[in-house]
């Protein structure tokens, strides 16, 4: 899986502790998910994507 | 969950790491004063083992708090889970080849002396593969 994570942080200007706290997760976790080697629940996707103001389907390439 | 709840959390599990840590080194002195080395090398191996393990909690755990993240989530629970499965598994195996041994190859002075080997290993186990599966691809 490979995510455009780290493109829409960038976007944002938003650093991985920043996202990490809009979503309530931990640190590393935002930097598993961005080197695409944690798949997370439908619950964390759809909180990532919204902090990135995007859609899962954006952010997210099965 | 609450700061002065993941402050309790982080205490607790520094208070509960100092009683392991204690009786391992109260283990080994105490093998040590029996003349036996071995078991004295390994209870202060234990011991050392857990205080680094500990001390690593502790320090993650403050720093997390500070920066305003949480101290668990779905995926560290998950790293957790996977861990404490895998860990109990292997032990059962180890548990098994321990008693299979214990007549023959490897001598016990008492019970308490192979529960006690038998939890630093299910410790030390659990270490391993939090480890490993922290940086596994989950």
């Amino acid at each position: 899986m490979r995510t455009r994570i780290k493109e829409f942080r960038a976007k944002y200007n938003l650093t991985q502790e920043d996202l990490a706290r809009k979503v309530g997760v931990r640190r590393e976790t935002i930097l598993f998910l961005e080197k695409g080697k944690y798949n997370p629940s439908l619950k964390l996707a759809h909180d990532v994507a919204k902090a990135l103001k995007t859609t899962i389907e954006e952010l997210f390439i099965f | 969950m609450k700061k002065y709840n993941k402050k309790a959390r982080v205490t607790a599990i520094v208070i509960i790491s100092l009683f392991v840590i204690v009786s391992g080194a109260m283990f080994s002195l105490n093998s040590f004063i029996i003349g036996d080395i071995a078991g004295a090398v390994g209870g202060a191996f234990i011991a050392i083992t857990i205080l680094a393990f500990a001390i690593f909690t502790f320090i993650r755990g403050m720093r997390d708090i500070k920066g305003g993240f949480p101290l668990k989530d779905e995926r560290s629970n998950k790293v957790l889970e996977m861990a404490s499965s895998r860990a109990f598994f292997v032990s059962l195996y180890i548990l098994l080849a321990i008693g299979f041994l214990s007549d023959d190859i490897i001598k016990f002075e008492d019970v308490s002396q192979a529960t006690g080997i038998a939890v630093g290993i299910m410790a030390i186990l659990f270490a391993g593969f939090w480890a490993y599966y922290n940086r596994k691809e989950l």
